[in-house]
């Protein structure tokens, strides 16, 4: 606890670690909230289907 | 205990002020049993209390620093260029295939872009030039990057036509909606155009590649 007691001693530095944690919140928010959505959505996404839609596309047809 | 320490402070203070006593309580004078509160009460320290306080101000704090910049982000992002837009901003222009003295029009943004690869002989003629004489002073070193290729935006400064290569008075380019004139540095020298024609953004990515955009 005496630990998180260094951050309140000065406004400036609570300031900071405020804004400086935002970031940081932020990122993890953001790496965390994606691994979930992969997870959950195994199997379902574009990069795991890719593979087998370009693979049918290039036997059947050839446009491009 | 507690109420029996409450009742020495309240005759305590009675002694100094009977208005006061009278006016704050009526506990010195009834019989009245209070309940005891102190299970209800904050036992913590007063530096604790703070602590906890300051901490769930400043995580309060934390998270709308962090939604407020997602929200600015998210707008600001709003106004970037879509991809489809990025994929047409910019064309790649083989150099290669571009002999020394011929012109080349490409379509870049809507927008017609002459390339010509110019002789020495061109290059010392647009160099020859004194640009005080011209009605839009620029020297040719300042509208080109190298030199041999000029790049620059086929866009009449008049109305918007589309110049003629190779042709006019002066060897460059001549407009002709209204006849203006453009020597060999694509600068403005007879007509009614009131600017040499426009230099676009463009980056020479190697020595064969030209990028414009």
């Amino acid at each position: 606890m005496s630990f998180i007691t260094q951050f309140f001693q000065r406004n400036s530095i609570y300031v900071a670690t405020i804004f400086g944690g935002a970031f940081a919140f932020q990122t993890f928010f953001d790496v965390t909230v994606t691994k979930w959505y992969e997870n959950h959505n195994k199997g379902k996404l574009w990069k795991d289907v890719k593979v087998k839609f370009l693979e049918g596309a290039g036997e059947e047809e050839d446009d491009e | 205990m507690s109420s029996l320490a409450f009742r020495s402070l309240r005759s305590g203070s009675a002694l100094k002020s009977s208005i006061r006593s009278l006016s704050t309580t009526s506990s010195v004078l009834s019989s009245y049993k209070h309940p005891d509160y102190t299970t209800y009460l904050n036992n913590k320290s007063d530096d604790a209390s703070r602590n906890l306080t300051y901490f769930m101000v400043g995580s309060m704090g934390l998270l709308s620093a962090a939604g407020a910049k997602s929200t600015v982000e998210a707008f600001l992002s709003s106004m970037a260029a879509s991809a489809d837009v990025l994929a047409m901003a910019k064309v790649e222009v083989k150099l290669g295939a571009i002999p020394e003295g011929k012109n080349v029009i490409i379509k870049w943004q809507g927008k017609p872009v002459f390339i010509r690869h110019r002789t020495a002989d061109e290059i010392e003629e647009a160099n020859n030039v004194n640009i005080k004489t011209l009605r839009d002073p620029q020297n040719d070193a300042d509208r080109v990057q190298k030199p041999e290729w000029l790049v620059m935006l086929g866009i009449c400064t008049h109305l918007g036509c589309v110049p003629i290569g190779e042709a006019g008075d002066f060897g460059g380019w001549f407009c002709p909606c209204h006849g203006s004139h453009y020597d060999i540095s694509g600068r403005i020298r007879r007509g009614p155009a009131p600017l040499n024609l426009e230099i676009p953004a463009y980056d020479f990515t190697d020595d064969e590649t030209l990028l414009v955009g």
